[in-house]
């Protein structure tokens, strides 16, 4: 591994990931405040209805079954659209810096006119991503903690759960990061590529957000990322969810060498 | 030995052609200026060179070693300087040096420092708050501060003032005669002339003339002026093949000169004249006649 490389991807992300960082910190905070006290003003009678439910389970990803305990509230603030947002942003810049954001500000002639091969500069920059995404998901379980220690009234969750729900989430991230690569490593304007995962992105929270609450929809929901990753069942089963960990691994590995072979192959043309 | 081969090399955009079965041989411890106008293929040779581009046909090595499959070994003793230079906007210039240096695993700030102070370059300064011409140093700083055996120049001295031309100059002078190898491509001739030991001329992606630059001052024009004693009769005078007049006032005469110079001495000598002229080799008109399209030479 190139210091060098590693210093450069560094210096250039580290704003970025303390800022996302941040943000998911005070988010995963306040949910983990408000959440609890929010459950307990969800009386029973609501979640009768069946339209409650479904816009759960829809929010979540997954049945919630007829049991609604304090595990359910708590799964949302790592399911919530915003936090999902931040994830998916930062897994996207992040990971479409390399080849397309240096080749869109023309700076890759400077990068690759220096002694390293396209795969070292790849590999630089997927251990720059794995570290920032480990401390923003790092920050956000601290702000959880945080948040559930400041509500004295009641005790917070155990960590372990926590910690795999955590890990679950570090393989979507990862998986995201894959799918950015790719994309990457295959377009000329880092706008365009942005845009593309973006939409694919969002065509797989909304398939999965569908597959709640369209029947037609639930057949094809296992294309979307987000199919697994499941906290709700993690707090309230307990246990690993290694299925989904390994296809969401799976996922980033084999995405992120295809998005390597393209980049070792293709042409740079910045003029 | 040579630095840089080019065989065969052709590179096409989908139909478009970018260079064709170029064939280039640059010697070690030269200057070899690449000339040709806009869009002719220079860049797309310089990319192909640095492994950025793969070649649609033939070969291009540096150092023995093939540039797409080598590129990264090969930079190791490259210095380069790209024609459209971009550089990231939140460094210094000393943040590049120690990153650039840590790439390349050695020191190159205390070089970078004695460059910057000859160039004068503040290198506390960010790239986005730098000018064109202080981004060009910058640039040419970084190409050089490892002392590399071959520096590939893309127009390097687009941007710079007069001053700074003449410390590069000086500097690529200096290189060349410790044994390094120059690759610089340029508009402005008389840097060429100034500098290159060899000069290959690219057009419409093909080369159009590979010659060491007094085999092209030889073969190109001097104009002449010649002032006779007294009025002569131009039907009187058999000029010679090698020069051709193209204005005549009274006993002031002016032509061009194609053919070597003692030629044109020994004739003048049998000749009643009082004045002679003959200037330097005119480069200009011949790259003119090298850079115009194949028809306009017709």
């Amino acid at each position: 591994m190139n210091r060098g490389l590693l210093i450069k991807s560094l210096r250039e992300v580290w704003i970025a990931t303390m800022l996302f960082a941040l943000a998911l910190m005070v988010l995963e905070a306040i949910f983990a405040y408000v959440l609890p006290t929010f459950a307990d003003q969800f009386s029973t009678f609501l979640l009768q209805l069946e339209f409650a439910q479904r816009m759960l389970q829809a929010l979540l990803g997954t049945d919630i079954g007829d049991q609604i305990g304090p595990d359910v509230f708590s799964s949302m603030a790592w399911v919530h659209p915003v936090v999902l947002a931040i994830i998916a942003a930062h897994a996207t810049i992040l990971s479409t810096r390399v080849p397309v954001g240096e080749i869109d500000r023309g700076t890759i002639d400077m990068l690759l006119g220096l002694p390293v091969s396209r795969w070292g500069v790849y590999r630089c920059e997927l251990v720059v991503f794995l570290a920032s995404g480990l401390v923003v998901i790092g920050m956000g379980l601290a702000g959880n903690q945080l948040g559930a220690r400041l509500l004295e009234s009641k005790p917070p969750l155990a960590v372990q759960p926590l910690l795999v729900v955590v890990i679950n989430l570090f393989c979507l991230y990862f998986a995201i990061g894959g799918l950015g690569w790719l994309v990457a490593s295959l377009s000329d304007r880092w706008g365009k590529a942005v845009a593309v995962v973006f939409t694919i992105l969002v065509g797989s929270f909304l398939l999965n957000f569908l597959a709640q609450v369209w029947p037609l929809a639930e057949p094809v929901s296992f294309l979307s990322v987000l199919n697994y990753y499941q906290p709700m069942l993690i707090l309230r089963d307990g246990g690993w969810p290694v299925t989904d960990m390994v296809v969401l691994t799976v996922l980033g590995v084999g995405l992120w060498l295809a998005g390597g072979l393209c980049f070792a192959r293709r042409d740079i043309c910045t003029v | 030995m040579n630095v840089i081969i080019v065989e065969q090399l052709t590179r096409r955009y989908g139909r478009r052609i970018g260079i064709e079965q170029v064939n280039l041989e640059v010697p070690e411890g030269v200057v070899f200026g690449f000339l040709g106008p806009n869009g002719a293929g220079k860049t797309t040779t310089i990319r192909v060179l640095l492994g950025f581009l793969r070649p649609s046909g033939g070969r291009a090595c540096i150092f023995g070693r093939d540039c797409w499959r080598a590129g990264h070994r090969i930079k190791e003793d490259v210095g380069y300087l790209p024609g459209d230079l971009r550089l990231y906007p939140s460094m210094t210039g000393t943040d590049m040096l120690r990153i650039f240096g840590s790439v390349r695993r050695r020191d190159l700030l205390a070089p970078g420092r004695t460059l910057a102070e000859q160039f004068v370059l503040d290198l506390t300064v960010a790239v986005r708050k730098m000018s064109r011409g202080m981004r060009q140093k910058l640039g040419l700083i970084l190409a050089l501060a490892h002392r590399p055996r071959l520096l590939i120049l893309d127009e390097p001295t687009v941007s710079l003032d007069p001053l700074m031309r003449q410390h590069l100059m000086q500097h690529i002078q200096e290189l060349a005669s410790a044994g390094h190898t120059v690759f610089f491509s340029s508009h402005t001739l008389s840097e060429v002339d100034r500098l290159c030991d060899r000069v290959a001329i690219v057009r419409d992606g093909r080369i159009v003339a590979d010659e060491s630059l007094d085999a092209l001052r030889a073969g190109a024009k001097r104009e002449v002026t010649i002032r006779w004693a007294r009025d002569v009769n131009p039907r009187d005078v058999k000029v010679p093949e090698i020069l051709e007049i193209h204005h005549r006032q009274d006993r002031l005469w002016q032509g061009s000169l194609s053919g070597p110079v003692p030629e044109l001495v020994r004739w003048l000598d049998s000749q009643p004249i009082e004045d002679l002229a003959i200037g330097h080799p005119d480069l200009e008109s011949l790259f003119r006649r090298y850079y115009q399209p194949e028809h306009a030479q017709e």
